[in-house]
């Protein structure tokens, strides 16, 4: 397993912990306290900040040659689904509310940073699981 | 990756050059270990300079080494 691949997997180990213990603790401060101050839940994504300790935590992978055109190409699909994926989550997030509230309806200027922030999430986990399998089923062998 | 329709000999020609190692061949071509396997098992597709790389690791041509399967 290359330095790419270990990132890669803390970075969706740390996405799926920050988001599945958010949504919990979202539900039991819903259940206690009620909507807005449930939303206090959402503080424990602040847990995906772990995951920038990976250039860190991860040695440079040793030898003479750590990055070729297989690399390249695997980082560049990689960028590429996340990007989507992004552009994704905001296109959605444009035209759901459209759909739900009506054109004439407004939402609060808050949801913004959220979408930027889920964009964000959402870019990072599928650009980590793109580089897992891309670089999974070709290292059965090793 | 698909399964490339390229496919290749190069297991075959890394043991008649003196039980060349995939880290060996990595090496020579100037790419990772990994590739040489991916590219081995006929799970990546190298570029033409790769290929060019490889071929001449074994001191043979590019048809020898990769051959494409209709």
């Amino acid at each position: 397993m290359n330095r790419s691949q270990k990132i890669a997997w803390l970075f969706v180990i740390t996405i799926s912990l920050a988001v599945v213990s958010s949504l919990a603790a979202f539900a039991i401060l819903y259940i206690k306290v009620g909507i807005p101050k449930a939303f206090a839940g959402f503080a424990l994504l602040g847990i995906v900040g772990f995951a920038g300790f990976g250039q860190m935590i991860f040695p440079k992978d040793k030898g003479k040659i750590i990055c070729d055109e297989r690399d390249t190409f695997i980082n560049r699909q990689a960028a590429i689904a996340g990007f989507a994926t992004a552009f994704l989550v905001v296109g959605l997030a444009c035209m759901l509310p459209f759909f739900i509230l009506g054109p004439q309806a407004t939402i609060a200027v808050w949801w913004l940073p959220n979408i930027f922030g889920a964009a964000g999430l959402a870019s990072f986990f599928v650009h980590s699981v793109v580089i897992l399998v891309l670089y999974g089923r070709s290292n059965k062998n090793e | 990756m698909a399964k490339s329709k390229i496919k290749n000999n190069i297991r075959q020609f890394r043991f008649e050059n003196g039980q060349m190692t995939q880290a060996d061949l990595a090496d020579k071509a100037g790419v990772t270990r990994q590739t040489i396997i991916a590219i081995e098992a006929g799970q990546y597709s190298p570029s033409l300079e790769l290929a060019i790389k490889i071929a001449r690791a074994f001191g043979k041509k590019v048809d020898d080494v990769f051959e494409y399967e209709e």
